[in-house]
């Protein structure tokens, strides 16, 4: 096992992108939290200002929707956001999008130079224009093999529910030489105002988060937990140290959290403390003891579907 | 709490200023019409407010009372606070809110020891409730604001009739126009040099306005040991603290969460306060 996913192990609960993850001081709170790594915003090759707002709201208790459109600084200019997580010791996991093969390996690149721990590979960002990347087994093979070929460090790549079969598209990412997947981005939804009679979000539609995609999200780890033999980082509404436990369960062997952590810099510290005491109360040594244990019973389920 | 933007319907409009007005808007209705829990605001929260097809910004409450007529005070400065100045009564803007924390007001009984709040421009609007609320307490203030120039003077009516016995309220102009000839932080320090030979005791400092002014009027009460909080301003976009947009460095203190109102003890961390700040790219520049 890489060092990297000894990491993982040891801690295996992640900021996921995007929230809190624009600066390294939010993200090193989170971490001194207890997180084992942190994913950044996600970066591109240049300044990209993103939509307008409303682009964050809080839609039910716990339930998000977002079209924050990929603001980004460039990673030129984020590149000293990465050495100063590094100078803090920050196991550190950059977040990449480009809009073309060319300029993902690019920036990836930099990150990895930078001093990246990992690169996550966003390909499914619901209200942009590299959605269709993890639409395409093709594309998503073609994108995941040309950045690889350039790292040393491990390639994660984190994939979309918005697809008819988000098993195809991982099987190929493996293929493509991905170390570990993120399942899922977010959900693509829309809100509308009826005084007004229009949607609420500038963009129109975005992306839904939070407790209400935490179902969805686990059976897309359970589906891919049967097809592919990397580790899964299972994301999506993870509030409590129970809905962490579901992943691990559904066959994640870490999890990502990102919404729950609006609330203050302890809500990572909280969520960790009672899945540990999970294990604790239920005997288990660690984590990985329980990854996939949903799968031991007998369910009418179809593995595709 | 609103937490997803409600459209409310404008009940007054007040030009304070060329460039600065007053809405106010009553919130009755998206609490009735949603079952909204309310809570009070504190003087220095504030709303996002949603102008349709134009943009969403963060705006102080610079008013609000028991029958929940809330208000905004809007200075002219770009695309969506342009167009909310050309808005009419009766027109619809969209809020959520309040967020953020609030002025602390520290209490005390003795006649001597005063709280005195510094506005720069537009930076007076969350510090209008604030007065309210120190004279409701009976705690003796004394008010400054300071402008480039005498046009640009708003709610001095009001504060004039509104601060009588026990308060003092002072005007600075840069162009000197009108009253104190300079910036808001040299009156400020003329005028707490005579208020130390009088025997009074400053006991609190409390300010918004430009960063530039509330870092200096920091400074001079780190000196004399003056409890200072400032109103700060970052790029937001969420709020209510998951984007990260508004982070100070190196504490990661968020400006719309554990903000925007910020003593001295967390400012004394932000090695960021007075000297940086993000676009809405994320991107760190130099104020
Ligand atoms: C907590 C807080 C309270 C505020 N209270 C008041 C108030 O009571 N009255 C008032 O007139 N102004 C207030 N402002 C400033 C106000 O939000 C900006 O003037 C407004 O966003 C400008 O928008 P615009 O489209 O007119 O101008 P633009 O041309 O878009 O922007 C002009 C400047 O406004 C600021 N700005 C723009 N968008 C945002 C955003 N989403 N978040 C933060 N700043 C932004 C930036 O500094 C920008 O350079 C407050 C800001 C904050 C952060
Ligand atoms: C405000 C916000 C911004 C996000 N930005 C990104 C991003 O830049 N890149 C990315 O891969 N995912 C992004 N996401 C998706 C999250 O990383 C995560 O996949 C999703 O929110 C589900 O997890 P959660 O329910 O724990 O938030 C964002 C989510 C939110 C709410
Ligand atoms: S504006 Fe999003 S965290 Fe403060």
């Amino acid at each position: 096992m890489s060092e990297f996913f000894k990491k993982i192990a040891e801690k295996p609960f992640i900021l996921a992108s995007g929230i809190l993850g624009v600066s390294y001081s939010s993200m090193k709170r989170i971490f001194e939290g207890g997180a084992g790594a942190v994913v950044t915003k996600s970066i591109g090759p240049i300044l990209r200002e993103g939509y307008k707002n409303p682009s964050i709201i809080e839609i039910l208790p716990g339930t998000f929707i977002n079209s924050v459109g990929l603001a980004n600084p460039g990673i030129d200019n984020f590149i000293s956001e990465i050495k100063e997580l590094k100078r803090n010791n920050i196991t550190t996991i950059v977040s990449v999008f480009g809009d073309s093969i060319e300029t993902y390996t690019q920036v990836a690149v930099k990150a990895q130079d930078a001093g990246a721990d990992a690169i996550e590979l966003n390909i499914s960002c619901p209200h942009a224009e590299i959605s269709i990347i993890c639409q395409n087994k093709q594309l998503t093979y073609d994108y995941v093999a040309a950045v690889k070929k350039e790292l040393k460090i491990p390639l994660i790549v984190k994939l979309s529910p918005n697809v008819t079969d988000i098993g195809e598209i991982a099987l190929s990412a493996e293929k493509a030489g991905a170390d570990a997947i993120t399942a899922i981005n977010t959900v693509n939804a829309m809100v509308i105002d009826i005084e007004t009679q229009r949607p609420i979000l500038s963009h129109g539609s975005g992306g839904l988060s939070g407790k209400a995609i935490h179902p969805i999200a686990v059976k897309k780890v359970f589906n891919l937990y049967k097809i592919v033999r990397i580790p899964i980082f299972g994301c999506g509404g993870v509030f409590t140290g129970e809905d962490a436990i579901e992943f691990f369960l559904a066959g994640a062997s870490a999890v990502q959290i990102g919404s729950a952590l609006y609330q203050d810099y302890n809500a990572i510290t909280t969520i960790i403390n009672i899945a540990k005491k999970y294990l604790e109360v239920h005997n288990y040594k660690s984590f990985s003891d329980i990854v996939g244990n949903a799968h031991g019973f007998e369910t009418q389920e179809v593995p595709d579907f | 709490m609103i937490k997803k933007p409600r459209m409310v319907q404008i009940s007054e409009i007040v030009q304070e200023s060329k460039d600065v007005k007053t809405f106010t808007f009553n919130i009755n209705s998206i609490l009735n019409n949603y079952s909204i829990q309310y809570q009070d605001p504190t003087p220095g929260e504030f709303l996002m407010v949603w102008v349709p097809g134009i943009d969403e910004i963060p705006m102080s409450l610079s008013g609000f009372n028991n029958n929940k007529d809330w208000s905004i005070t809007v200075k002219k400065v770009g695309e969506c606070t342009e167009t909310l100045f050309n808005l009419e009564k009766s027109d619809l803007i969209g809020i959520r809110g309040p967020f953020g924390n609030g002025f602390q007001i520290l209490e005390f009984n003795s006649n001597n020891q005063l709280n005195i709040v510094v506005g720069g421009g537009i930076g007076m609007a969350p510090l209008i409730p604030l007065i309210s609320e120190l004279i409701k307490l009976k705690i003796k203030i004394i008010v400054i604001e300071g402008v480039k120039s005498k046009e640009e003077i708003i709610f001095k009516k009001y504060l004039e009739n509104y601060l009588i016995e026990n308060e003092t309220f002072y005007i600075s102009t840069d162009d000197g126009s009108y009253g104190y000839k300079g910036f808001a932080t040299d009156l400020f320090n003329s005028i707490i040099k005579k208020e130390i030979e009088k025997g009074n005791k400053i006991n609190q400092v409390n300010s918004c306005g430009p960063e530039q002014m509330m870092y200096e009027l920091f400074h001079i009460c780190e000196k004399l040991n003056i409890t200072f909080q400032g109103s700060l301003e970052r790029m937001m976009r969420c709020g209510f603290g998951m984007c990260g947009l508004c982070v100070l460095d190196p504490s990661g203190i968020r400006v719309c969460r554990e903000g925007p109102v910020l003593d001295s003890k967390i400012l004394r961390t932000c090695t960021d306060f007075g000297k940086y700040n993000r676009d809405f790219s994320g991107k760190k520049n130099t104020i």
